[in-house]
């Protein structure tokens, strides 16, 4: 049977998602000890509210969940391999199981949760690395996951429109 | 349990705020992350683009901030996601508009889900979002 040439021509291109990069799905870093410290939520409430006011900061209060932004800086990442030369942020997602509250201390993780490839489109072909970051309590229950997801991909093979770099 | 104070349907009045260097700079800061073409106009026009990009994630906080002030200290926000669409250069103005699209109850508690959207200045949709809140002072 003979397929038409644009389907053997696609079917031609060599997978990037090898062995190797399979490997890091799934692969966590150092579990690390993160601090909802009122200069974390302060700093955070500088950037995204443009003001600290109205921010309470009594130990044990609940706080801003932006707070986050600060926290995940502190956590080492897993990092795979980039086969292909830039990086677009496609997405990212904040979720709380609850208000973070001031001084509390908390575990947090990242992990790589999963990477998989797309073949055409805008962007040719290209890698999307989804990578988690949990915060968890004394107890070991969940309180919130930050989580974003990378795509890799060649200029080369890409459409002149672009978004935005990460 | 208390009912939610927002109806499905309900337009959520639109939330402006400045994409501005500064802003940038202490965001860079906060995340201690400084890709150059954030805040370097050569730097940014080295990588093909007209001029620095307001980071991804700063974006993503903003729509935090934007649901949590519509909350007026009514509730806490759950969840918030953003896919980004297009870049918002900085200097700037961005608006973040919201629609209650669905609102309901998980383990006895009022809950609201939003769809979300940041506008250029031109009122192209640059990040479309998503939030959900739960009404309360939280477990």
């Amino acid at each position: 049977m003979r397929f038409p040439s644009r389907y053997a021509a696609r079917v031609a291109i060599e997978s990037l998602l090898t062995e190797e990069l399979r490997s890091f799905i799934g692969r966590s870093g150092p579990e690390v000890t993160v601090y909802v410290s009122a200069g974390a939520v302060e700093r955070a409430a500088d950037v995204f509210r443009g003001t600290r006011e109205g921010l309470a900061l009594a130990p044990g209060a609940p706080v801003p969940g932006f707070v986050l932004a600060a926290l995940e800086s502190d956590v080492p990442r897993v990092a795979p391999p980039e086969p292909l030369p830039k990086s677009l942020l496609v997405s990212n997602e904040w979720h709380f199981e609850r208000p973070l509250r001031l001084g509390e201390a908390l575990t947090a993780q990242a992990k790589v949760a999963d990477i998989t490839e797309r073949l055409g489109g805008r962007f040719g072909q290209a890698l999307y690395v989804r990578t988690e970051v949990e915060f968890r309590d004394d107890a070991g229950a969940l309180v919130a996951r930050s989580s974003m997801t990378l795509m890799h991909y060649d200029p080369s093979g890409a459409s002149p429109a672009g978004e935005e770099e990460s | 349990m208390s009912a939610s104070p927002w109806e499905e349907g309900r337009e959520l009045p639109p939330f402006e705020v400045a994409a501005t260097m500064e802003r940038v700079i202490r965001y860079c800061g906060l995340s201690w992350n400084f890709p150059p073409f954030f805040y370097d106009p050569e730097a940014a026009r080295a990588q093909g683009m007209p001029g620095p990009l307001v980071p991804g994630p700063l974006k993503l906080g903003l729509l935090y901030a934007a649901v949590e002030h519509w909350l007026q200290g009514q509730g806490w926000v759950r969840d918030v996601r953003a896919a980004h669409r297009r870049p918002d250069l900085v200097g700037t103005k961005l608006r973040i508009v919201g629609r209650v699209a669905r609102v309901y109850a998980e383990e006895g508690r009022p809950r609201a889900d939003l769809e979300l959207a940041v506008l250029d200045e031109e009122g192209h949709p640059t990040v479309r979002g998503f939030a959900s809140v739960e009404f309360g002072a939280g477990p």
